[in-house]
């Protein structure tokens, strides 16, 4: 047929200019049927174009010839084509397709995953991310298939870069969900447990309509995360969680709940029985690596407890009251824990003593004063975005229709005759 | 596959760039689809994140390489044996990982730049959690024999109880430059001034 080859001419001449694009772009989307239909023999058209001049049109093609189901042989060409188009694409051009763009980033890690190769798919799916979003604070859709990826191909350290950027605008909610969920398990492998829990309370909290199988999951994490971390866990969520959260979560993780029971009680044998008597139930949630670190994390709660109480206590007592075998493995507890900055401590071996001490830190060091103004100009950055939200939900015509019915009723009850009060 | 950039950073001895070269490279090699693993140097890469102590990830790279290319190497498996150690805080086992095995000549330079650097942190973790340790004990944390760690620390000013075998510590006060930026001074105190007006 010539209007392929047709379509060819016209995309290898109107890529240069942005007005010429916008009229390819017509003409592309009316030419989209038409490609899906010819899809079998667009393959060698590609080569036709270059992916970093035609960008636009290459993206329709590849669209096109990606559709149908894909053999194992023909996933592991298209892989490379779809990861050169996307090192070499040009950003302003795909982004006029956003949803083709989307679609082919998405066919690619399936594929990648179908090959069984998930590393081949981090890098590009990274650079895909940066050319797609507007602006660093932009969530697309490609952000959780991005995490997934690093996730299978154990790429923890890589995964955790996009995590460190503040998220403001998303698309769609599961998007949302999704990114949340793998990022907390990106940052449970990489022990920054205050990171996870932050990022699982998002999906905990999330607005939702009905319950998901993702805050489920997300929700045991949480849990668990809790204990490691804080060391503690409140079974209630804050007030701004959904109802439907509110009212489910808790009775779709019951084991998790009765563990953080347990926990609180903070006997480590009754704790172990526990554990072990629903080891399967951990197991088949795959959440019992987590589980284990939450019993261990027991010792280190104990000893931090007593800290609070004691300014200096002997390694036999800290193994007594610890339940720890012997005063040497109470000494290599505190060793760690001092290593890891959670307790301040000194050990006396000759009088087989500890002395638990403050925290040296006196805010007067220039890193501090560093982290103090940071601190602020992220929040005020933070309220200023606030008030201008604010200020867009003022003029929001749905808003302003709900407001105003229930300022009626409030009127009303202003025009109340007899002041209650004055009333004894 | 182009490793002129590692061998580069190798020979300046620049070995906390390596984890994240390797990284970048690794991802790089694998999008363009190139079978890189029976070439890759997982050794040196292993021992990159060890030397930055990012044990975490060490461990995602050990638990991502096939299993043919693990048994086909033992000096990799040496490698991860420190690792290991690390992770379990088998403090004094780290030494016996890095003296345990025979290393190759390109690989040797690396591990005792972290040898040395392990022990410099194991001496700053006993500085700061102990207030007196039996000899035997330091010994065993800096890798050394009884005598070769009671002169380390004596260097460090500590002292020695030769009739208790016990040293004593001696922190050293830390003098950090503090190099202040008066414009960040400028703008707490503005943020002070118009919090309280």
């Amino acid at each position: 047929m010539s209007s392929v080859e047709g379509l060819v001419t016209q995309i290898q001449g109107r890529s240069s200019t942005a007005s010429d694009v916008l009229l390819l772009q017509n003409l592309l989307k009316q030419a989209d049927d038409s490609l899906h239909s010819e899809s079998t023999r667009l393959l060698p058209f590609l080569d036709q174009l270059d992916p970093s001049m035609h960008s636009l049109g290459y993206l329709y093609f590849l669209e096109a010839c990606t559709a149908g189901p894909v053999t194992k042989e023909q996933a592991s060409s298209f892989v490379l084509i779809i990861a050169r188009f996307i090192s070499s694409c040009v950003a302003e051009q795909i982004r006029l397709a956003p949803d083709k763009f989307m679609s082919v980033c998405k066919r690619f890690k399936d594929q990648v995953l179908l090959l069984e190769e998930p590393l081949r798919g981090v890098a590009p799916m990274l650079t895909a991310i940066r050319k797609l979003q507007s602006s660093t604070e932009h969530l697309t859709t490609l952000h959780p298939e991005f995490l997934l990826l690093c996730l299978l191909a154990k790429c923890y350290k890589t995964g955790l870069s996009i995590l460190e950027e503040d998220i403001f605008d998303v698309d769609q909610p599961r998007d949302l969900f999704l990114y949340c969920y793998y990022g907390g398990m990106i940052c449970i492998g990489q022990k920054h447990f205050l990171k996870a829990l932050e990022l699982l309370h998002n999906v905990v909290t999330a607005p939702m309509s009905t319950i998901n199988a993702i805050a489920v999951e997300a929700y045991k994490k949480y849990i668990l995360v809790s204990l490691i971390h804080p060391g503690q866990f409140s079974t209630s969520l804050p007030k701004y969680a959904s109802s439907v959260g509110q009212r489910n979560l808790k009775n779709l993780c019951l084991p998790y709940i009765e563990l953080a029971n347990s926990y609180g009680n903070g006997k480590i044998a009754d704790l172990e029985t526990y554990v072990q008597a629903n080891k399967e139930k951990f197991e088949t949630d795959n959440n019992l690596g987590l589980v284990k670190q939450v019993v261990s994390s027991m010792y280190k709660r104990n000893i931090q407890r007593l800290t609070q109480t004691y300014l200096t206590l002997s390694l036999q007592d800290i193994a007594n009251t610890v339940q720890l075998n012997s005063p040497k493995e109470a000494e290599m507890h505190v060793l760690q824990m001092i290593q890891d900055g959670e307790i301040y401590a000194t050990i006396n071996q000759k009088d087989g003593m500890v002395r638990f001490l403050e925290d040296p830190e006196q805010y007067k060091s220039c890193e501090m004063i560093e982290r103090i103004d940071s601190s602020i100009q992220r929040l005020m950055t933070l309220s200023k975005k606030l008030t201008i939200m604010d200020e867009l939900m003022s003029c929001e015509p749905l808003y302003l229709a709900k407001a105003g019915r229930e300022r009626q009723r409030l009127d009303f009850d202003d025009f109340d005759t007899v002041p209650q009060r004055f009333n004894i | 596959m182009d490793f002129s950039v590692l061998n580069e950073r190798l020979d300046s001895k620049s070995f906390d760039k390596i984890a994240d070269l390797c990284d970048n490279l690794m991802l790089q090699v694998a999008a363009e689809g190139v079978p890189f693993q029976d070439e890759w140097p997982f050794v040196i890469h292993l021992l990159g994140h060890i030397y930055v102590d990012d044990i975490n990830s060490a461990r995602f790279l050990w638990k991502s390489i096939p299993v043919a290319i693990k048994e086909s190497q033992p000096e990799l498996v040496a490698a991860w044996k420190i690792g290991q150690k690390l992770w379990t805080r088998d403090y004094a086992g780290v030494y016996e990982a890095i003296r345990g095995f025979d290393w190759t000549q390109e690989t040797q330079v690396l591990v005792s730049a972290f040898s040395e650097l392990y022990t410099k942190r194991m001496f700053e973790l006993l500085q700061s959690a102990y207030s007196t340790i039996t000899i035997q004990d330091a010994a065993q944390f800096l890798g050394m024999s009884e005598e070769d760690a009671t002169n380390y620390v004596l260097r460090q000013g500590w002292t020695v109880d030769p009739a208790s075998h016990m040293l004593t510590v001696t922190r050293q006060a830390i003098v950090r430059e503090q190099k202040l930026d008066p414009g960040k001074l400028q703008r707490l105190t503005d943020y002070v001034f118009h919090l309280e007006h």
